[in-house]
């Protein structure tokens, strides 16, 4: 297949592959009680917008699905690059993963999946600095917290990969070596480090 | 792949590139069974177009960029356009190529390098000056489907027959002028006749051949193009920055001096837009040309826009 589309200068374009988001949550709790961090409740789904009404009327679908689920805030941002991204934001982490999932799966299954770039997963250090004595809660904030890394997922290799900047155009690799090791049982990382691309003024904040 | 792609494949592109691309395998056939039939042994001849070919598929990369002054540059040096090529590399999947930059003004871009591992995507100064955001990232896009086509690898082997037949028709010449056609010295005149005439024929072949094949491969070019124009456009979903980059390059191309641009010709078949742009003689130069018309690729974004534009 591979030499047939080579001689024959097509492209076949690559659909998104969803379901390692659902590694998240118990990321989640890896990083609650080895690291004293968390998820910061923010994520946000970044993809290219084709021209067209069809897509835009698909959007709009997805987002007043979305607001009728109601505990959640939606927000839209358009980055430098002329990506679009759907930020949401919900301290529930079960709940966060299932609509960005959404999001996903609404964007794929109308056939859009090759337009879907990353999700983000904003990462926060517990503000009270340990893991909560109740270890039956459901991991995640009480509240959204201030994200100060990032767990990257690459839709079309189903990898995630840990993006940590600090300050303009700079970015943490210790720190991102840090997040990526103490994931790495729960989630796929990405093991080709040319494809960790940095993601600056990301607006999942 | 469960889900099908929402564009239906181009079949009759596919179709014109497959038969092109299948003459081009008669006509190498043809000429095999010829040296044959004729008895002649050009392996040598064979050997030293291999040698040429290799060695130009091989540092594809490196000629290219030392042809146009291009040169490397790092993330930091470039973040904008790191910036683009990682999320176009991203959303097609692809390894990211090395990117470049080649500091003239002529408005333009080109990939090589001889697999997507070795790829190199350069842009001039004078294109990342003109071009705005989508553009720009349109025609990146434009020249990373070229690296997954692998399009150099083509071009080389397609070419091959073309160099062959040129290096024949040149040796002959060559051999022709030092020692007159048959000037074997120790044969007998009658063996001389029958050599020269046996010359004669091989030289005649290889011209047409070298014709044909030029045409052929000038042909294939031209497809890979809409092939890249047709990927590059599909991956951004803009179309129609793809078509504004297109016009706006093909406007200032022609306009700047022919004479300065002579340099660049050479590399036609990697670029964006040819540096030099033919007006007069529209049915002939068209055949000629390693990139199709201005018309028929803006018809042909046009077609894509349209396709994405339907509802689902």
């Amino acid at each position: 297949m591979g030499l047939l589309n080579t001689i024959m200068g097509r492209t076949k374009p690559v659909q998104a592959n969803l379901d390692a988001l659902f590694g998240i949550p118990s990321a989640a709790i890896t990083l609650q009680s080895a690291a004293g961090m968390t998820l910061s409740g923010r994520a946000g789904v970044c993809y290219k917008p084709p021209t067209g009404q069809g897509f835009g009327d698909m959007q709009a679908e997805v987002m007043k699905l979305l607001d009728m689920e109601g505990d959640c805030k939606l927000r839209t941002a358009e980055d430098k690059f002329g990506y679009h991204w759907v930020v949401v934001e919900n301290p529930d982490i079960e709940s966060l993963v299932t609509q960005i999932h959404l999001i996903n799966s609404s964007l794929s299954d109308s056939g859009w999946g090759p337009q879907l770039l990353c999700s983000v997963f904003g990462v926060a250090t517990l503000p009270d600095g340990g893991p909560p004595s109740d270890a039956g809660a459901p991991p995640g904030p009480t509240t959204v917290l201030t994200s100060t890394g990032f767990l990257v997922y690459l839709f079309k290799r189903g990898t995630f990969y840990p993006f940590v900047p600090d300050g303009p155009e700079h970015r943490n690799t210790e720190q991102e070596l840090k997040l990526k090791s103490l994931v790495a049982n729960d989630l796929a990382i990405e093991a080709d480090l040319d494809r960790w691309f940095p993601l600056w003024e990301l607006p999942v904040g | 792949m469960t889900t099908a792609s929402r564009i239906p494949p181009d079949r009759g592109l596919t179709l014109r590139m497959f038969s092109t691309g299948l003459m081009l395998v008669v006509l190498y056939g043809a000429v095999v069974g010829l040296l044959i039939a004729f008895g002649i042994s050009y392996v040598a001849v064979l050997v030293i177009a291999a040698i040429l070919l290799f060695c130009q598929y091989w540092f594809s990369d490196k000629i290219a960029l030392f042809g146009m002054g291009g040169r490397i540059v790092t993330p930091e040096q470039a973040p904008q356009l790191h910036g683009v090529i990682d999320r176009l590399c991203a959303l097609a999947d692809m390894k990211k190529p090395r990117v470049a930059i080649a500091d003239t003004d002529v408005p333009n871009a080109f990939a090589t390098g001889r697999s997507p591992n070795s790829a190199v995507v350069c842009a001039t100064a004078g294109l990342m000056r003109r071009l705005d955001e989508p553009e720009l990232e349109a025609v990146l896009a434009h020249e990373l489907s070229h690296v997954a086509h692998r399009d150099v690898a083509v071009m080389t082997i397609a070419s091959f027959l073309g160099v062959v037949a040129g290096l024949i028709t040149r040796i002959m010449f060559w051999t022709g002028m030092m020692g007159g056609f048959g000037g074997g010295n120790n044969n007998s005149n009658d063996g001389g006749d029958n050599a020269a005439l046996v010359e004669l024929a091989v030289l005649a072949v290889s011209v047409v051949v070298y014709a044909i094949s030029f045409l052929l491969t000038r042909a294939l070019s031209r497809y890979r193009e809409l092939a890249a124009d047709r990927s590059g456009a599909l991956l951004t979903g803009q179309p129609s920055a793809l078509a504004s980059a297109l016009v706006k390059i093909t406007g200032e191309m022609s306009r700047i001096p022919t004479r300065d641009l002579r340099s660049a010709e050479a590399f036609n078949a990697f670029f964006f837009t040819p540096a030099i742009s033919s007006k007069g003689g529209v049915s002939l130069s068209t055949i000629f040309s390693t990139h199709p018309s201005l018309e028929k690729r803006l018809d042909q974004l046009a077609k894509i826009e349209a396709e994405l534009g339907s509802p689902a």
